[in-house]
């Protein structure tokens, strides 16, 4: 699917994610946050694959959201104070952010496209990697998939008694998903050293331009936690409003790049 | 989609109500009968002490900082989620990094009373203050108790009168400080005794170590400071110093009132991006 005409070469995308989840990891400046949050709705808006993994979107936006509210929640185990429970809210907002950036990659790019890229000694690794990442995108199809069977054969169960119903079909779904890969590697001749590259991925200039925004706005943001030029941790005790820098917002912007363009390319 | 709205806006709506519920009501502190405890903050420049009143048996060190900011106008900043001392007395890194100027950060000393410092192996969150206790912090490099500078020497008695008083014998107090000044110093050069379960040897060589003075700079400024702050008067006790403490983690130039500048570029961006990311999304179909 990845090698579809117009589509960007996975590490186009893969330089995207980890650029912005690097933003992402070194500041809990909540204004950072929310703009990173933006540009991954944007870039998912406009390039994904179409398809179920393109859901893991919404599905990666409300775990993020569940976590952020878990790590607030935990500051009830210490003392409660305002400055704690903001601090706790904005160490949630960057998982959150962190989350949904790793949806937008979900939902723009075929995890087994970014497979290929690997070197061939490294190509098992590569192999476990993409399948723990495909994990979340494929349970999702997946139950979705159940329970579109469930609804034809008229079965209704109430959503919490649902979950055991959903769930044995669904861990059967994901070994049947697993043998099968593990035939079609077999049958290809993985581990035996007759692989061969089938039809590699050109980069196009879109791409490069995508690795060199990516590289831009994590190498400004990395630079501001070294150089301690900006302000990346807002004050929270006492409580202050967060120092904003135009250039790091300029930089999280950069981000937004891959998602401008004609929409027929991805 | 509706659903995600609705737990977005349930969010939105409950939080105020959440954080105003859990925050727990400011104590008010005035100077009374009841314990107190000493704060030592030393940022290298000059030493400042606090004779605190704690309003309760006892309280963590981090508390101990806030009781000195609301009755004698300590500037204080916490990072790390209200873990650790960023910045007191106008020292130290604005944000929420603490250790943002290291190898410079606020070292925590324990005092064993009679002008002995012990590096405190726990964080100031962690170890409880009660009454007669005093406490240190002192603005330097180094990691250990053998390496960061240690307070001056000084015990409770030469913060805190004997009398529990208010503003009485203030006098008497201020001798006893400048007496201790110059034994300062050596706790900071022998620092390597000055470790924790070594309080008595530290504090024995302090005391023959008097004559030795600190640069300077520090013994000049010290006397001075020290006679001016040990007890505040009772009426610069009753203002609780509100805005200073602010002042202590808004830099200069944002106002203190309202988000920066930049802030609304942001939103806009937001703004922009989320709208048209909807845009987007709506004409290219809902499924293919």
């Amino acid at each position: 699917v990845s090698a579809e005409r117009g589509s960007r070469h996975p590490g186009a995308w893969i330089a995207w994610s980890t650029g912005a989840g690097a933003c992402a990891f070194v500041t809990t400046n909540p204004v950072y946050l929310l703009v990173l949050g933006a540009v991954a709705w944007f870039v998912y808006a406009s390039r994904r694959v179409p398809g179920p993994t393109a859901r893991s979107f919404r599905v990666f936006l409300i775990a993020g959201l569940m976590t952020m509210v878990v790590r607030t929640a935990l500051v009830v185990l210490g003392t409660v104070t305002v400055e704690a429970t903001v601090f706790a809210a904005l160490e949630g907002l960057r998982l959150a952010a962190i989350l949904v950036i790793f949806g937008a990659f979900n939902a723009v790019t075929d995890p087994f496209g970014v497979v290929r890229l690997a070197p061939r000694r490294f190509h098992e690794p590569a192999l476990a990697a993409a399948l723990a990442l495909s994990i979340a995108p494929r349970t999702v199809a997946s139950v979705q998939r159940v329970r579109e069977a469930q609804r034809l054969r008229g079965i209704r169960i109430s959503p919490w008694r649902a979950l055991p119903a959903l769930a044995v079909p669904v861990l059967e779904n994901g070994m049947e998903d697993a043998v099968m890969l593990a035939e079609s590697m077999d049958a290809r001749g993985h581990g035996r050293g007759r692989r061969t590259r089938y039809r590699p991925q050109a980069w196009s200039p879109a791409a490069v331009v995508t690795v060199a925004a990516a590289a831009l706005a994590a190498a400004a943001f990395i630079w501001a936690a070294f150089g301690g030029w900006a302000e990346l941790h807002p004050p929270t005790s006492p409580l202050g409003w967060p120092e904003v820098d135009t250039w790091l917002v300029g930089a999280v912007l950069l981000l937004a790049v891959p998602g401008f363009g004609p929409e027929g390319e991805r | 989609v509706p659903r995600l709205r609705a737990l977005l806006a349930g969010l939105v709506l409950t939080a105020p109500a959440f954080t105003s519920v859990l925050a727990a009501p400011a104590p008010a502190c005035a100077a009374g009968p009841g314990p107190r405890a000493a704060l030592v903050v030393d940022t290298g420049a000059s030493v400042t002490t606090y004779c605190v009143a704690l309003g309760a048996s006892s309280v963590d060190g981090l508390e101990l900082i806030r009781l000195a900011g609301r009755q004698h106008g300590l500037a204080y900043s916490f990072g790390f989620g209200g873990q650790a001392v960023c910045s007191l007395a106008g020292v130290g890194p604005s944000g929420g990094d603490c250790f943002a100027e290291y190898p410079d950060f606020w070292g925590f000393w324990r005092g064993n009373g009679s002008g002995g410092w012990s590096w405190s192996s726990s964080g100031a969150g962690g170890v409880s203050v009660g009454g007669g206790d005093i406490e240190g912090w002192t603005w330097g490099s180094g990691d250990s108790g053998s390496t960061h500078p240690a307070p001056p020497a000084l015990a409770f008695d030469d913060v805190c009168e004997p009398s529990g008083g208010g503003g009485a014998g203030s006098g008497g107090g201020s001798g006893g400080a400048g007496g201790s000044q110059g034994g300062g110093d050596s706790g900071g050069g022998d620092a390597g005794l000055v470790e924790p379960g070594n309080d008595e040897e530290a504090a024995g060589s302090d005391d023959g170590a008097q004559s030795e003075g600190r640069s300077p700079s520090r013994s000049k400024a010290e006397p001075r400071r020290e006679r001016d702050r040990p007890t505040p008067s009772p009426s610069e006790r009753a203002a609780p110093d509100g805005p200073d403490i602010r002042a202590a983690g808004a830099r200069a130039d944002d106002p203190p009132g309202g988000p920066p500048a930049a802030t609304y570029l942001a939103v806009v961006a937001i703004a922009v991006l989320v709208v048209g990311g909807r845009l987007r999304l709506r004409s290219r179909g809902p499924a293919r």
